[in-house]
């Protein structure tokens, strides 16, 4: 009973500009579709040509030569014709040969980006997508500027993908190991959907994306915004809250949900601190480590009644310079169960004032923020939670790679842990001898850092695919637009930093610290 | 005409006295269970391929009431989005499984295996096929293949879409290997069934009947053995890839192990593609018996017709690249595959411009399979337009894995093959059974099965062109208009096929008797009896052209056609040039 009021209610929604404008593709909105809109005009028409023709003979025939009390047999006819033959088999070819060719012309241009496209890295995992912009913005959101090209490179974590937004003309699956590139031109500014063509598993029919295309100056705008989750409004917010951003951003919703309900993984819902059994059998408390571990090495641990390896690593996202990511959404798992306790909660406080969350919220939200945090990071915690360096100090280097690290589209291959990924991981690379598919040996000095980035095709590394890595760094780090190779050096820096081998030979000729002397 | 010399089966009684006919040669379960004889195995692959057809049908009532409303009418979630995603998984399995037993259970065997055994030697004038222990074991890997299938489903189903896409294959948990061990032994059966048909074709013709005087069905049977012959082996190999990846984790799908996922595509596709015409073939094959007979008339270019088999079975080996234009392979190689897609479309649009003429002049009787026949040209010119726009590559990128591809396949595949099926099973029924069903019930039952195709299918065309993916358990509102239209139209389908199970079953015991030749059809078949002795033939039959109906009149007392000899008025069309 209720399906069927639920029906009848959608009708009564039913847009019907939609439906009579409905047979032909949806008004596209890049560059690519009046030529895709004009081919399948095309095709459309000849379509109803040749329907219209069989069809109509067919129903002559049946009327016209119908079987009857006084017509029973046949009138004499030809039973084969070479010329007509030839005929319907001539034209019909020249008319898929156009078709061909047009079709054709148009995808060698969808398949070739201009030069000067803006990069925008595109992470897909079950069942999210996740958009890192050339500043290092993060978002779940697609922003498109207008009237600019807009080179797409992507990679998956996990399984297949598909990339396709029917507004803007483009689709491209996303193979895991691979980076995958599209390119598109917005025309008008809107907002469209992307979504996952590519089947994917559970959560697929919703593995979906707005796309929002916006002039150019409100899309340095919006992407300024997206870069740093942890502020709003240049306040900085409390830690669950970003924690909260996170759980949809990362794509933690696709498996946990937060109201107790059952997902394929464990609902966040009065986790934190309480009582769970492994699939071991052991029973532990579910603390900040247990947490931690979970999160960072989901094969390490499982919960009894979960299936095994469908947690994604996210082992990156949440530690070295990224550790204030779990704080985030370890609080926000506290801030959603009873049993929050001390032993459950991130060694950090939640409050950016630095007061324990809930309890005396009220007071010590005039200290001022910076130094507050230190104290906090003193009282036992391994890592401070302080803000990424602002202000007139100058960053190091390796600050920036572990930025460039991301907004590059390098952590789609390589690992800062030690992980394997489909390029070599970063960690202890620095410094160590490194086996080329030639059958050389050679240690990962400065210059092989930098060729491998800048020239990828140079040299094969044993145990990476080849071809696999882009060839684009070499405009984006190097060459007469930047002389003096900084963003280069920052990621050689960053790398170095991960190595436990760094010496002079693998660091940049450049300080790390540039004003520290 | 030609007699058939020297081929007395020798031990045949003089007197057949007793109305024995195959049905009746033996009555024991034993004697069907391990029969040899042709006719038996296809009434035994009819049964289960109508079995695993009615279970893939009810499964897609299913899928399409999940999607009478965006959310999903059977699995959703509770509220949140993890209980929605676990929900969802239910209707994954639900596809999977409706994929699975449609292609390999039922589009691939069913008319060779049922329809193909039955008729192909009674066409040949031969008393079975040549290796009558073959056939009988291609039919228990068919059913061992199934009920595999079967228990990797109440193990805990398959997720993956029936085309087993690497990596998500090898990372599900569910279970896979158990599946694909099932479709590798159906394989096997599939490629036995082609060795034994295209032996039986080669060796078996009887005297007289040259290459070019076979009826098209046979031409279009021995193509599609050629297909299964050449291209299962390459899908067995594949599977038996993906087993050994799942167990032992060798690398060569899996990107983790440094494998190639794509390259499972290449594999999978290889056969896949082919495949398609594995199903059509045959069924195209029935539409050209069925089309000259209805039209009393001779049919119209044999030989483009039975040449364009073979052509569309050599050229469809070099099309599968087809499938995956937005993969990421190398543009160029996108160009060639596109090519060479648009230039197998051409002998199919030859087989259409050929069957419209054979109608032209002729003396048009629109029974039941005529009507099927009928549906399927409308059906399968759509089913091949809609394929067009998808080969070219700009447009590909656009429907690639839209419903814009699954309207198209459903076209070509319920569209084609099985009205081409149903066509068959309507024409071959009295042979088959010795009993007429109903015509008039019968010819309301196709035209509304012919609104039910259209009203499943067609929407889904323009929704698919309008955005929306395919495999999806739910989806966007601005889509459910025509989701709603395609579920009525699925469920008007349903109306048709319980129709059609009724008047069938009615007819097998309480149907009329039918006639020696009711159709007035002029291939060796129509000359036994109905339904045929254990034997085949009670006296050898000689060989005509299939096509000449000029000496067949229908008799009111016996209410089917005889042969007469030609009263020297009468215009007889011209003969085949062979």
């Amino acid at each position: 009973m209720t399906m069927i009021s639920q029906m009848l209610g959608h009708l009564g929604q039913m847009d019907l500009s939609r439906l009579t404008a409905a047979f032909w593709l949806p008004h596209g909105e890049s560059t690519f579709s009046p030529q895709v809109q004009f081919l399948w005009n095309f095709w459309y028409w000849i379509s109803v040509f040749f329907t219209v023709l069989i069809v109509g003979l067919m129903v002559f025939f049946v009327i016209r030569y119908r079987h009857t009390k006084d017509r029973t047999i046949a009138d004499p006819s030809p039973t084969h014709n070479n010329a007509l033959e030839i005929t319907w088999t001539i034209i019909p070819l020249i008319i898929v040969m156009v078709i061909f060719a047009l079709g054709f012309t148009e995808y060698m241009n969808m398949d070739s980006p201009p030069a000067n496209s803006y990069n925008i890295h595109v992470i897909a995992q079950k069942w999210s997508w996740t958009f890192v912009y050339e500043n290092g913005a993060i978002s779940n959101t697609l922003y498109l500027p207008v009237d600019k090209p807009v080179k797409l490179n992507m990679t998956s974590k996990d399984v297949l993908h598909g990339f396709w937004i029917p507004d803007l003309s483009i689709q491209r699956d996303v193979v895991p190991g691979r980076v995958m590139t599209t390119w598109v031109e917005a025309t008008h500014p809107g907002t469209y959907w992307l979504q996952c063509a590519e089947y994917c598993g559970n959560g697929h029919s919703e593995m979906r994306a707005p796309v929002v295309v916006e002039p150019y100056p409100k899309f340095q705008q919006q992407i300024l915004a997206a870069a740093n989750i942890f502020e709003q409004d240049g306040k900085p917010l409390p830690l669950s809250t970003v924690g909260k951003k996170l759980y949809t951003t990362l794509g933690c919703l696709g498996c946990h949900s937060v109201d107790g309900s059952k997902g394929t993984g464990p609902s966040w819902k009065n986790l934190a601190g309480s009582k769970e059994v492994l699939a071991n059998g052991q029973t532990v408390s579910v603390d900040y480590a247990f947490l931690k571990t979970m999160i960072t090495h989901p094969g390490r641990v499982l919960i009894k009644g979960f299936p095994a390896g469908v947690m994604p690593s996210y082992g990156s996202r949440f530690t070295g310079k990224n550790v204030k990511n779990l704080y985030a959404v370890v609080w926000y798992i506290n801030s959603l169960s009873k049993y929050s306790n001390k032993a459950s909660q991130p060694p950090v406080p939640n409050n950016p004032s630095g007061s324990e969350p809930a309890a005396s919220s009220a007071s010590g939200k005039a200290a001022a923020s910076a130094t507050s945090a230190a104290p906090a990071a003193a009282n036992g915690a391994a890592t401070p939670v302080a803000k990424v360096p602002a202000g007139p100090h100058p960053v190091p280097l390796h600050v920036l790679g572990a930025k460039l690290y991301q907004s590059l589209g390098c952590i789609g291959c390589h690992t800062v842990n030690g992980q394997p990924g489909v390029g070599p991981t970063w960690k202890n690379l620095a410094g160590y001898p490194q086996k080329l598919t030639t059958g050389k040996t050679v240690i990962a000095d400065y210059k092989y850092l930098r060729t491998m980035i800048l020239d990828p095709g140079k040299m094969d590394v044993v145990g990476s695919p080849a071809g696999v890595m882009p060839n684009m760094y070499k405009y984006q780090l190097s060459g007469k637009k930047h002389p003096h190779e900084n963003k280069l050096n920052a990621i050689i820096w960053y790398i170095n930093t991960l190595s436990n081998r760094s010496s002079k030979a693998t660091e940049p000729p450049v300080p790390d610290v540039p004003a520290a002397k | 005409m030609t007699a058939l010399a020297g081929n007395n089966y020798g031990d045949t009684p003089v007197v057949p006295a007793k109305p024995d006919n195959y049905l009746t040669h033996g009555k024991t379960i034993r004697s069907w269970l391990l029969t040899l004889d042709h006719k038996r195995i296809g009434i035994m692959y009819l049964v289960v391929g109508l079995l695993a057809f009615f279970i893939g049908g009810m499964l897609a009532e299913v899928i399409r009431t999940q999607l009478l409303v965006p959310q999903g009418l059977i699995f959703h979630g509770t509220g949140s989005v993890a209980s929605s995603y676990a929900a969802y998984r239910y209707y994954n399995q639900v596809f999977t499984l409706h994929g699975i037993i449609m292609v390999f259970l039922v589009l691939i065997p069913i008319i060779p295996g049922a329809l193909g055994n039955f008729a192909l030697p009674l066409l040949l004038g031969a008393k079975d096929v040549a290796f009558p222990k073959l056939n009988l074991i291609s039919f228990y890997l068919y059913v061992v293949g199934a009920l595999l299938a079967i228990l990797s489903t109440v193990l805990g189903a398959v997720d993956t879409g029936w085309t087993f896409y690497t990596p998500f294959s090898i990372q599900t948990e569910s279970y896979v290997v158990v599946m694909v061990l099932g479709i590798f032994l159906v394989g096997f059966s599939s490629i036995f069934t082609g060795i034994n048909f295209m032996v039986t074709i080669h060796k078996l013709r009887p005297p007289g009947m040259s290459w070019f005087r076979m009826p098209l069905f046979l031409w279009a049977i021995y193509a599609t053995s050629l297909i299964q012959v050449a291209a299962t082996p390459v899908v067995g190999i594949t599977f038996v890839l993906l087993m050994m990846e799942r167990i032992m984790g060798i690398g060569i799908f899996n990107p983790a192990l440094g494998g190639n996922p794509v390259l499972f595509q290449e594999f999978f596709w290889f056969y896949s593609h082919p495949a398609v015409y594995i199903m059509i073939l045959p069924a195209m094959g029935i539409v050209s018996e069925i089309i000259p007979v209805f039209s009393r008339k001779h049919i119209f270019g044999y030989e483009f017709i039975a040449l364009s088999s073979l052509a569309i079975a050599l050229i469809g080996f070099l099309v599968w690249g087809h499938h995956i234009f937005v993969n990421g392979q190398s543009a160029e190689l996108d160009a060639v595959f596109s090519f060479l897609t648009f230039v197998v479309a051409v002998p199919s649009a030859i087989k259409v411009w050929n069957w419209l003429a054979t109608m032209y002049k002729g003396a048009i009787v629109l029974k039941t399979p005529m009507l099927y026949a009928l549906s399927f040209i409308v059906l399968f010119t759509i089913g091949g337009l809609t394929g067009v726009v998808l080969g070219a590559l700009s447009e590909d990128v656009v429907l690639h894995d839209t419903y814009f591809v699954v309207g198209h396949f459903h076209y070509v595949m319920m569209g084609g093959t099985l009205i081409g099926f149903i066509a068959g099973l309507h024409y071959w029924w009295p042979k088959m059974f010795g009993r007429m069903y109903n015509e008039r019930i019968a010819q309301i039952t196709c035209v509304v099965m012919f609104i039910g195709v259209n009203l499943t299918f067609f929407p889904q065309l323009m929704v698919g062109a309008d955005g929306m993916p395919r495999r999806y358990a739910s989806y966007l509102p601005m889509y459910q208009p025509y989701m709603i239209a395609s579920t009525i139209g699925a469920y008007i389908q349903l109306v048709a096929f319980l129709t059609m199970a009724g008047y069938l079953m009615h007819s097998l015991f309480y149907g009329k008797k039918a006639p020696v030749n009711p159709w007035g059809g002029g291939s060796l078949e129509w000359e036994t009896s109905s339904p045929p002795p254990h034997d085949n033939f009670e006296t050898t039959p000689s060989v005509a052209d299939p096509y000449d109906y000029g000496d067949l009149v229908f008799d009111p007392a016996v209410n089917g056609y005889v042969r007469t000899e030609k009263p020297a008025d009468t215009l007889v069309p011209v003969k085949v040039a062979h």
